[in-house]
C-alpha cells in the first residue's frame, strides 16, 4: 500500500450501522496505527463483527465514515478487499476440501496462480506449522489447526493488515497461546492486527483495546492505561469455602473503606480507598471478627474489572 | 480474470469428484435411471392377464379359448363362471364371456355378442387392453367369417371371392410402436433435468449454510466470475451424462439416430442453460440446502408432468397448455423425439429450439442478476 507512514491503517470517524431500529454500531470513532495489534473488546451482540464487517468492506455503513488504507471503503470496497485479510468468527473454508485444495482456491480468487502461488502456500504452511497436515481435509482437523489454516488462507496473499473476528472461540487454551504467538509474530513483521475476542485474558495481549458495549465505543487505550484510569484503587480478591457469599459481600459492603465488591465465579473482587495503607490486613481481621473463614490476597486489577467497570459507568 | 476463473472450476470439480455420493448422483444415477425407467414405463400391453367365462362348452368356445391363450397379448390365468371377481380380485384386467348358443348361432349364420369386462381403475392400462381386446375379437371373427365361407362355397360348389378392401397400415418412424424407443428422449431429458437443477440450486445453498460465502466475499472474486465457475463443470459433466444418457438409449433401447448429432448438441446446451438458470435462481431463494432440495422438486414435479414425456399436451385443457408453452422440458423432449426418431434437422426445428435458447437466456439472466443481488 502506497501510504504515508503517518496515515492511520484504520481511521473511523462516526461510524454507524443500523438494522432497521436496531443500532448495531453507534457513533464509533477510533484510528489504528501500522503494526498494532489493536483488540476490540465486547460482549456477543456488542457490535464487534458488524464494525470488522464494514471495515472488510462486506457490509455498508448506515453513517459516519471508514477509512482502510485511506480508502473509504463506502466508496470501494473492492480496493479494501485486495488489502486485508479476513478470517471470520465461523470455520469458513471448504470441509470436504484439502489443505492445498483450499488454500490453492482462495489463492486463485486473489489471482494468484502457478509457482509463485505453491511457493507461498509452502511458506505459509510452514509458519502455521500444518506442513505434516496438507494432503488433510480440513473437516478431519482439530480446532486449533483448522484456526491456523484459516489464518493462513487469509494471509495468502500478504495483506498488510488482517482482521480476525473472534478467532480463538472455541479453540482450547493451548492452541490458543499458539495462535497468538502467531499473530505476535506477523505484528512484528509489520502487519497491522485487528482482533476481536471476548476472552478478556486474550485481551492482554493487544497493545490497545477499544471497549465496546451496546454499540458504542466506551474506552479505548492500552490495557495498563485502561486499567489504571478505571480501577485505581488497590484490589483485594476474597475466596471463601462458603457456599453462600452473600453474607460476606454484605460484611464488606459495610466497611466504610470499601469503594464496591464484585463477584467473580467462585470469589469476590474488593476495590478498597487508596489512602488506606493496610487494606488486605484489615479486612481480613474484620471478616475473621465476623465470623468468616475466607482467603484474602491483593491483584492486580485485571480487563474484566475494566470491563464492568466502563460497562457500568457508562 | 482467467486465474480466478479456474481456480473456481477446479475448486469444484475437485469438491464433486471428492465427493463419492455426488459423483455417483451425477454420472451413474441417470443411466441406470434411464436404465430402469426404460424397461418399467412400458405403455406396451403385452401378456394382459385374462380370464374367460365359457357359458357354451362347445368345441368352438373351446377352440374360442385356445386361441386366447395362443396370443401373446393375453395371459390366460382361469376359466370361470363369475365374470366379476378375478377384476375385482386382480388377477385379471380383461374378462371375456362368450354367452350360450355360442356356437350355436355362429352355425347358422347369426351374430352373437360377447361380453368383455375390463379393469378401468387404470386408465391408460384399460384403453390398451380394450384396444389389444378389440383387435383380438376382429380377427377372430374374420377368420370365423372366413371358415364359414369357405365350408359354404364347398357346400354349395362355388369359388369363394375375396373381399375387396384390404387396409395395410404403415406406422412410420417407430414401426414396431415401441414405447421405449418414444420413451428414451422423454426419460433423458428428466434425468439431466433432475441432476442438473438440483446440483446447482444445491452448490450455492451449500456454501451460504458452510459460511464459506463469507470467505468468498472478502475475496475480489466478481459474482459473475464465481457463478460462471461452478456452472461451467456441472454444464460439462451434464454434456458427459446427456451423452452417457444417448449410449444407453441406443444400445439398449435400440434408440435410432436419424438426425444429425449436432441438433441434439446444440439443444442439449441450450437445455442445460435452462435447467442450470433455474437451479441458480432456486438457490437465489433457498437459504439452505435443504430448501434448495424442496423448491428443486417443485420446479420438477410441473415441468415433467407438463413435458409430453408421458402424456400428450394437446389432450391437456388450455389453461395447462399456456404453462406446458413456458416449459423448458416439453421443447427439449419434442427437438430429441423429432431429431433421433425421425431425422428432423435444425430447420425442422427452429422453433422449439430458439424456445429453448430464449427461456434458457431469460432465466440465466434472472438468476445470476438474483445472484449478484444476494451476494453483495
Amino acid at each position: 500500500m502506497n501510504t504515508g507512514t503517518k496515515t492511520p491503517v484504520i481511521e473511523v470517524r462516526d461510524l454507524t450501522k443500523a438494522f432497521g431500529h436496531f443500532v448495531a454500531v453507534d457513533r464509533v470513532t477510533f484510528e489504528v496505527e501500522r503494526g498494532e495489534i489493536f483488540g476490540y473488546l465486547g460482549a456477543n451482540g456488542a457490535g464487534k463483527s458488524t464494525t470488522i464487517r464494514i471495515l472488510s468492506g462486506l457490509l455498508m455503513p448506515t453513517s459516519g465514515q471508514a477509512r482502510v488504507h485511506g480508502i473509504d471503503v463506502a466508496d470501494d470496497p473492492e480496493r479494501v478487499k485486495r488489502s486485508i485479510g479476513y478470517m471470520s468468527q465461523r470455520f469458513s473454508l471448504y470441509p470436504d476440501l484439502s489443505v492445498t485444495d483450499n488454500l490453492e482456491f482462495f489463492g486463485g480468487a486473489f489471482g494468484m496462480s502457478g509457482r509463485p502461488l505453491s511457493k507461498r502456500i509452502d511458506t505459509l504452511l510452514e509458519q502455521v506449522d500444518l506442513i505434516h497436515a496438507r494432503t488433510t481435509r480440513t473437516r478431519d482437523l482439530p480446532g486449533g489447526m483448522r484456526q491456523r489454516l484459516a489464518l493462513a488462507s487469509a494471509l495468502l496473499h500478504s495483506p498488510p493488515l488482517l482482521f480476525l473476528d473472534e478467532p480463538t472461540s472455541g479453540v482450547d487454551p493451548s492452541a490458543r497461546r499458539n495462535f497468538w504467538r502467531l499473530i505476535r509474530e506477523l505484528s512484528h513483521q509489520g502487519t497491522t492486527i485487528f482482533v476481536t475476542t471476548h476472552y478478556m485474558d486474550e485481551a492482554e495481549y493487544c497493545e490497545r483495546i477499544g471497549l465496546m458495549s451496546d454499540g458504542r465505543l466506551v474506552a479505548l487505550d492500552t490495557p495498563a492505561n485502561l486499567k489504571r484510569t478505571f480501577i485505581p484503587e488497590p484490589i483485594v480478591r476474597v475466596e471463601s469455602q462458603a457456599t453462600d457469599l452473600d453474607p460476606i459481600l454484605q460484611t464488606l459492603r459495610a466497611d466504610p473503606s470499601v469503594v464496591n465488591v464484585q463477584t467473580f465465579g467462585p470469589a469476590l473482587h474488593v476495590r478498597i480507598e487508596k489512602r488506606e495503607p493496610e487494606p488486605t490486613e484489615r479486612l481480613r481481621q474484620r471478616l475473621k471478627d465476623a465470623g468468616f473463614k475466607a482467603h484474602l490476597q491483593p491483584i492486580e486489577p485485571t480487563l474484566e474489572d475494566v470491563f464492568l467497570e466502563a460497562v457500568t459507568r457508562k | 480474470m482467467r486465474t480466478e476463473l479456474l481456480a473456481v472450476i477446479t475448486k469444484e470439480l475437485r469438491q464433486t469428484v471428492r465427493d463419492r455420493r455426488m459423483l455417483v448422483m451425477l454420472l451413474l444415477a441417470p443411466v441406470l435411471q434411464l436404465t430402469l425407467l426404460g424397461f418399467a414405463v412400458n405403455l406396451e400391453v403385452d401378456h394382459l392377464p385374462a380370464a374367460l367365462v365359457d357359458l357354451d362348452e362347445t368345441p368352438t368356445s373351446r377352440a374360442f379359448l385356445q386361441a386366447m391363450v395362443a396370443d401373446p397379448t393375453f395371459d390366460v390365468a382361469i376359466t370361470t363362471d363369475d365374470p366379476d371377481t378375478p377384476i375385482l380380485s386382480g388377477e385379471a384386467r380383461v374378462v371375456i364371456v362368450l354367452p350360450r348358443r355360442f356356437e350355436a348361432r355362429l352355425k347358422t349364420g347369426r351374430s352373437n355378442e360377447v361380453q368383455v369386462l375390463v379393469d378401468g381403475s387404470n386408465p391408460i392400462e384399460a384403453q390398451a387392453a380394450l384396444d389389444a381386446t378389440r383387435r383380438f375379437l376382429e380377427q377372430r371373427s374374420v377368420q370365423q367369417m372366413a371358415s364359414l365361407a369357405q365350408e359354404m362355397a364347398f357346400r354349395s360348389g362355388r369359388a369363394l371371392k375375396r373381399p375387396s378392401v384390404e387396409i395395410k397400415v404403415r406406422t412410420l418412424y417407430n414401426p414396431s410402436l415401441k414405447s421405449a424407443v418414444y420413451m428414451v428422449p422423454g426419460v433423458a431429458a428428466v434425468v439431466l433435468l433432475i441432476v442438473t437443477t438440483v446440483v446447482s440450486a444445491m452448490g450455492i445453498a451449500r456454501e451460504r449454510e458452510l459460511g464459506t460465502i463469507e470467505q468468498l466475499l472478502v475475496t475480489p472474486l466478481r459474482p459473475t466470475v464465481l457463478l460462471l465457475g461452478k456452472m461451467l463443470p456441472f454444464a460439462g459433466i451434464g454434456l458427459i451424462t446427456a451423452g452417457m444418457v444417448l449410449g444407453v438409449g441406443t444400445t439398449i433401447f435400440r434408440v435410432p439416430v436419424r438426425g444429425p448429432l449436432s441438433v441434439v448438441f446444440v439443444a442439449t446446451v441450450l437445455y442445460l442453460m435452462s435447467t442450470l438458470g433455474v437451479g441458480v435462481f432456486i438457490s437465489t431463494v433457498a437459504r439452505t440446502q435443504q430448501q434448495a432440495i424442496l423448491g428443486g422438486f417443485f420446479f420438477l414435479l410441473p415441468a415433467i408432468l407438463l413435458s409430453g414425456f408421458m402424456s400428450p399436451i394437446e389432450n391437456m385443457p388450455d389453461w395447462i397448455r399456456v404453462l406446458a408453452a413456458i416449459n423448458p422440458v416439453r421443447y427439449y423432449v419434442e427437438i430429441l423425439r423429432s431429431s433421433l426418431l425421425k431425422g428432423a434437422g435444425f430447420a425442422e426445428l427452429l422453433r422449439p429450439l430458439f424456445a429453448l435458447l430464449i427461456f434458457g437466456a431469460g432465466i440465466l439472466g434472472l438468476g445470476s442478476l438474483r445472484f449478484q443481488k444476494r451476494i453483495s
